[in-house]
């Protein structure tokens, strides 16, 4: 490689022009993430053509989440998302995106169901509807 | 001249000097704003070390070709990964020389081999986590130069990371990492070993699992041929924190991970000579991998694996694996 060729390339100027251009061929942007990412293999066997196509719908304590995975032709389990990760699992691959992506599965806090002394003196009790009981979390298989 | 790359951990003059480039790459704006990245929010001014950070990312979600199943894309999980971390690192260093300011300044690698040969139970208290050199774990990270302070604006911040999409976003927190959560210990000198042992660079499939050497040391295959988290992938998961995202340039060991990667992808050409798989007459379907296609880079559409087999002019390495 030339220095000359690197040395003009490495300028920010030149990185950032690069940069914008490129965004616009990342198809991967528009189409990953958007609520249930697809894979499709494609083999052929004894003259027969095979092609599966998998789609993941993830729920994490009820809600979906956004997670492009994906599975290779030896079934192994990727995600954009970690690039590093690959596994035999999608359930190894959520529990790796949870960790990832801590802020992305935080909990709300349960509203406390009893107030504070000082706050029962200077607040008047609203008046509560009864509530249906919460569901029973399910458990999930791993 | 070229330059001479050395091992960080054995070369404090040069660590302190990668450590204030660093520093002085993050605080340089870059004339770019996040809004031109597509990035929601408020449009922010972008680092030049930032850039590193899209340009990984965007790498990444460029898919070669579109929507194969294997989610081989410009940078990883193909041919093209040695070449393009080549030319990601060639760039990274020349705007260190800029901004020290010193034309003799070579990238230093972090020979992980010698930490992962540690007990697991060392390999987090190894020199490079000290605090004179990359600082330690936490969320966030509360030692060394890259350490977190909240109420410093001038403390080193993360400012660009990625959803669980996957895409850019802007955030505004300190760096984090998370030693040994999903894997107790780092690669061994015996897996360097046997990664440089094998002789095809690459080979069908050309993807994530060929038992090739650029599929062993991009860590996708262990060394019975089972796939499995190895070498630079192990680096990346052992880390944990920012290292485990597309963002994970965020975080300065980055470059030192794939710094010792390129030293052995050199050990393996002294051994098996400048020669690169695919050539040209492999099919579409590896455009963006093949010998004479363009690297997705700055340099242009002149750059590719072929021309970055031979670096000797602009770097070379005080040793080999």
């Amino acid at each position: 490689m030339e220095t000359k060729k690197l040395e003009t390339g490495a300028a920010p100027r030149k990185l950032g022009d690069y940069l914008t251009r490129a965004r616009d061929k990342a198809p991967a942007h528009a189409d990953h993430g958007a609520g249930g990412a697809q894979s499709v293999r494609k083999d052929s066997y004894r003259d027969h053509e095979i092609e599966i196509v998998t789609t993941y719908k993830i729920l994490v304590d009820g809600k979906k989440i956004r997670a492009p995975l994906g599975v290779d032709a030896s079934g192994q389990v990727h995600c954009h998302s970690l690039p590093n990760y690959q596994t035999s699992s999608a359930v190894d691959m959520v529990r790796a995106l949870i960790d990832g992506f801590p802020e992305e599965f935080e909990r709300k806090p349960a509203p406390s169901r009893r107030r504070p002394p000082s706050s029962r003196k200077s607040r008047p009790a609203p008046a509560h509807k009864s509530k249906p009981a919460a569901k029973k979390r399910s458990k999930h298989e791993h | 001249m070229a330059v001479v790359r050395s091992n960080i951990s054995t070369n404090p003059g040069i660590r302190d000097q990668y450590i204030e480039g660093v520093k002085l790459l993050k605080k340089e704006a870059s004339g770019r704003t996040t809004d031109e990245f597509g990035i929601p929010g408020a449009a922010r001014s972008v680092s030049t070390y930032d850039l590193f950070v899209v340009w990984h990312v965007t790498a990444m979600m460029i898919e070669t070709p579109p929507g194969n199943p294997a989610q081989r894309n410009a940078a990883h999980r193909g041919p093209i990964f040695a070449p393009w971390h080549r030319v990601m690192l060639m760039v990274f260093e020349q705007n260190l020389q800029r901004v020290l300011n010193d034309a003799t300044f070579g990238l230093p690698y972090w020979d992980w081999a010698e930490d992962g040969d540690l007990p697991p139970q060392e390999q987090s208290s190894a020199a490079i986590w000290g605090a004179d050199c990359m600082g330690g774990e936490g969320n966030p990270v509360a030692t060394g130069p890259f350490a977190f302070h909240a109420s410093d604006p001038s403390a080193f911040r993360v400012r660009i990371s990625t959803n669980i999409s996957g895409e850019l976003r802007s955030v505004n927190r300190g760096l984090r990492r998370a030693f040994g959560v999903s894997t107790d210990a780092l690669p061994r000198t015996a897996h360097v070993t046997n990664a440089l042992a094998l002789s095809p660079y690459d080979s069908p499939d050309w993807d994530a699992d060929t038992n090739s050497f650029r599929n062993r040391i991009e860590g996708w295959m262990n060394d019975d041929g089972v796939s499995a988290t190895s070498m630079h992938n192990l680096v990346h998961v052992w880390i944990g924190g920012e290292m485990l995202l597309g963002s994970s340039p965020n975080d300065p060991v980055f470059f030192l991970n794939h710094c010792n990667i390129d030293r052995l992808w050199e050990s393996w050409m002294s051994r098996n000579g400048r020669v690169y798989v695919p050539d040209m007459t492999a099919g579409a379907d590896l455009k963006g991998h093949r010998i004479d296609d363009p690297i997705s880079s700055p340099l242009g559409r002149s750059a590719t694996p072929r021309e970055t087999l031979d670096v000797s002019a602009i770097y070379e390495y005080d040793a080999l694996a």
